[in-house]
């Protein structure tokens, strides 16, 4: 843990340069991980990540040093090397550490430490078992991982924190072939929780099974035509579009540098009337929830788009001294090797009004897309893709039959004017996002949406 | 990162990890550590024992007793370790600075830019009393510019990396992205059909890239990879020659040992068309009943012993791109695809890929292309392969590539 007396030398050593604030940030995680490759253990991990991150500011500069070196010398060698970096006639010390209590949002029962790998590797057998009993397909692959984050934070502001998050994870991929062509589904549940949501929440075999005959479904489909067409993107997994074609452009890293679409457009529409979405650090026990973020800010529930109307950005520390707004608890970093900056949470455009059998029926020609893959977005131009991972072809209001090989590309912010129906039955599916601060947990999600127009890339 | 003349993310770091493999009752087990307090020592050795004792393979795992000989591989250049922090701001505020004085007012911002150094030490030591030790260093640097001009956005990008410091420049860098930024400013897609494709340099590094897996022994016997078995066969059109090359001077992925210990050898993965070996490590090589070709990778200390390539790349043909476009007369050049982790299928070998480009009229460059997808399938894109050109490029990765006529492929556009 950090000792709170070297914190505070830690802190105004890395201001003796004149730095106007400082932070650290420490880390002590352990990951636990077992692969199995169609019913065989393939690999069983145990990796300990220690070390510790200063960060200094000066007005809009920033340096960060990190080190797995975490004894008191170490963290002020860190220090010093951050303050180096930095030069101003200023100087201000840190104000004393006053502990900070906060409620916790995301109680876990069973640490996945304490749980003999044996049993993790019980509840993928039977998500492997699943599989097995599919003559089509040839490969599975259950991964399973967890992560225990113990994280403590303070800065000179007079912040001490600090904030334990478990992470429980299973991830299944089924491969179908028919010798010589291969397709894959993949479903990969997890929760901020322990061991327990195997008991609660997460079903293996279930998840094994949607795994599985999506992939045996593609086998069988036609590739997909390419043109433009009215979409259905069915919920669930189906909120990527959201997190990559608006939420990233929402991001404070991109917006208070003006390299976002959405930069300057507090207040304005920039969605259809019809939807509203959010992004929820709250939500207990959720893939992209935590107690407070990387930064100790604790975290919130926020209006990104409400009716249309643009409300909110996601805000970290260094961009809201730039965007002159106040921080919205979205740090985040992968660990403590990145500095943090802003990142999406749990992301999701909220249930509407609409039925989701009508939405189909009334779209004449088109392609529902049922589960879709990854995507990604440039966040300067709103460009985005993603690829759909089970897609079936709408004639005259009707699911016809499966495609393969769909694709999605577009603009974020035409892809928002463009939706036209939003559904009622708002579901979250899980993911991991990468950017500047690295790879983190968060969910997306979205009742079913339909949009008037969308670029299909087949294959 | 800079903004603004600003540095304003300057980030230096000092990080080791210890990663225990061994053999418990003859099977191999590992786990991994930062930490250097009581705990890790148990946590170490209570791990390997458990994932031992867990894992199901029947494949004989053995620690490797090493190699007579083991190529020099200069991978350190200590001049680049002396650079000082102020000359690194400065190449970093140049960069920003010269995009900005580009002259064009449509260049409206950088969005991103980088400086990178690395350096680095691996270290393998075993109870054989094998000891290998290796240096490597590197420098990177990164930009990025926004074009705007009314609606349309554009973003451009440029970059440079060595081990001599002095030949990063600031200009050139900047030149680049700017140059590419407005070019697509007035992109637009072409109508939807089946074109003549070349995939430039820059691109094919990408694509080569996400599908290298398919030449992993790993992947093949485990199911993953169509190549499977197929060693000897023609695998794609008698111009292709795809190398491994772990000695290449300056490579990124240049090494004299592999991560098990093997000594690194140079090799042709296809030769002009036909396939002559997958890549693998004591554990595939051992189940194929062949020599290890000194692949094993480890994609950190933490990471279990896997396969992969070094410096991978097309070998080059005698065409330069310009004479590439001559041949074609008419159809398309993609620079750049994205989305490569969700549109593109390792296993399938099915890509589908948002992409950017420009037209070729006859055998000129013609319009900028943007908001298109191109769809094919990496087997067949092997075999439909017209003509290699001689631009061999490593765009700031171990994997490269000249730009290929790669035939006809399917693009959506409007």
């Amino acid at each position: 843990m950090l000792d709170k007396r070297i914190a505070q030398d830690v802190i105004d050593c890395a201001l003796s340069t004149g730095g106007d604030f400082a932070e650290i940030f420490y880390e002590d995680r352990l990951n636990n991980g077992v692969s199995m490759l169609s019913g065989k253990v393939e690999s069983v991990n145990s990796t300990r990540l220690h070390g510790a991150g200063v960060r200094v500011y000066l007005g809009f500069q920033g340096v960060y040093v990190y080190t797995n070196d975490t004894s008191r010398e170490g963290l002020l060698a860190c220090a010093r090397r951050a303050a180096s970096a930095l030069r101003s006639d200023a100087r201000i010390h840190g104000k004393p550490l006053a502990a900070f209590d906060y409620v916790d949002n995301n109680p876990y029962a069973i640490l996945p430490s304490q749980v003999k790998a044996a049993r993790k590797i019980e509840k993928m057998r039977a998500a492997q078992a699943v599989m097995a009993d599919y003559p089509e397909i040839v490969q599975s692959s259950v991964r399973y991982n967890d992560s225990e984050q113990r994280v403590w934070i303070a800065n000179s502001d007079g912040l001490y924190t600090t904030d334990t998050r478990v992470y429980t994870r299973m991830y299944i991929t089924a491969i179908a072939s028919n010798g010589t062509e291969n397709q894959t589904g993949s479903e990969g549940p997890g929760a901020l929780q322990g061991f327990e949501i195997f008991d609660q929440r997460i079903d293996p075999a279930a998840y094994a099974k949607k795994a599985a005959e999506r992939a045996v479904t593609m086998l069988h489909a036609p590739v997909c035509p390419a043109g433009a067409m009215p979409v259905c993107i069915d919920n669930g997994f189906g909120g990527v579009i959201f997190h990559e074609a608006c939420g990233h452009s929402l991001e404070a890293t991109s917006v208070a540098i003006g390299a976002s679409e959405f930069s300057g457009k507090l207040g304005q529409q920039i969605a259809a009337p019809c939807v509203t979405a959010l992004d929820d650090g709250t939500i207990p026990n959720e893939w992209g929830s935590e107690n407070v973020d990387d930064e100790g800010t604790p975290t919130t529930k926020l209006v990104l788009i409400e009716n249309g109307i643009l409300k909110n950005y996601m805000i970290d520390r260094l961009n809201s001294r730039r965007m002159q707004m106040p921080v919205t608890g979205s740090a985040r970093r992968q660990d403590y090797s990145y500095a943090p900056t802003s990142r999406m949470r749990n992301t999701y455009i909220a249930a509407g009004n609409d039925d989701e059998a009508e939405m189909i029926a009334t779209m004449g020609d088109g392609l529902y897309a049922k589960s879709m893959g990854g995507g990604s977005v440039n966040p300067a131009t709103g460009e985005f893709n993603f690829a759909v991972q089970e897609a079936y072809i709408v004639k005259d209001g009707k699911i016809d039959h499966p495609v393969r090989g769909a694709s999605l590309i577009g603009r974020g912010s035409e892809l928002l004017t463009r939706i036209d129906r939003v559904g009622k039955n708002m579901q979250m599916a899980q993911g991991m996002c990468g950017s500047l601060s690295g790879s983190v947990p968060t969910n997306v999600g979205q009742p079913m949406i339909r949009v008037s127009s969308i670029t299909v890339g087949g294959c | 990162m800079s903004h603004n003349g600003e540095v304003d993310n300057y980030s230096v770091a000092s990080r080791a990890g210890l990663s225990l493999r061994g053999l418990y009752q003859g099977k191999m087990g590992y786990a991994a550590t930062e930490a250097d307090d009581e705990e890790a020592i148990a946590q170490l050795v209570g791990g390997v024992i458990e994932s031992a004792q867990l894992v199901e393979d029947d494949a004989v795992q053995e620690i490797y007793r090493g190699d007579e000989k083991y190529p020099e591989i200069d991978n350190y250049a200590p001049a680049l370790d002396r650079v000082s922090e102020a000359d690194k701001l400065k190449l970093l505020l140049d960069m920003e600075k010269c995009a900005l004085a580009s002259g064009d007012e449509r260049i409206k911002q950088v969005d991103y830019n980088m400086i990178s150094t690395s350096s680095g030490s691996t270290r393998i030591v075993n109870t054989y009393g094998l000891n290998l030790s290796q240096r490597d260093n590197m420098a990177v640097a990164y930009l990025s510019v926004v074009a705007k001009e009314g609606d349309r956005v554009a973003t451009g990008s440029g970059f440079a990396f060595g081990r001599d410091f002095s030949a990063l420049n600031a200009e050139k860098i900047a030149r680049e992205a700017v140059e590419e930024a407005l070019f697509y400013l007035n992109a637009a897609p072409v109508p939807s059909g089946t074109y003549r494709v070349i995939i430039d340099r820059r691109c094919m590094p990408d694509l080569l890239s996400t599908f290298s897996n398919v030449f992993s022994a790993d992947a093949a016997q485990k199911g993953m990879s169509l190549l499977a078995g197929r060693e000897g066969e023609t695998i794609a059109a008698p111009c292709v020659t795809l190398m491994d090359d772990p000695h290449r001077a300056g490579g990124l992925a240049s090494s004299g040992f592999d991560s098990e210990g093997v000594a690194t050898q140079v090799k042709a993965v296809i030769e002009n068309g036909k396939l002559t070996t997958l890549l693998h490590n004591l554990k595939t090589a051992r189940k194929a009943g062949v020599k290890s070709t000194g692949n094993a990778s480890r994609g950190s200390y933490a990471s279990p012993v896997g396969v992969s390539p070094s410096n991978f790349y097309f070998k080059p043909g005698d065409k330069t791109l310009a004479e590439l476009m001559a041949d074609m007369g008419s159809g398309i050049v993609i620079t750049e695809v994205s989305g490569l982790h969700a549109g593109a299928n390792p296993i399938s070998g099915d890509f589908s890929l948002l992409a950017k480009g420009y037209t070729v009229e006859n055998g000129q460059k013609g319009q900028p292309v943007e908001q298109i997808t191109v769809a094919g399938n990496f087997y067949t894109m092997l075999k439909n392969i017209r003509a290699v050109g001689s631009d061999l490029e490593f765009p700031g990765s171990p994997v490269g590539s000249p730009s290929v006529d790669v035939g006809e492929m399917n693009i959506a556009g409007k």
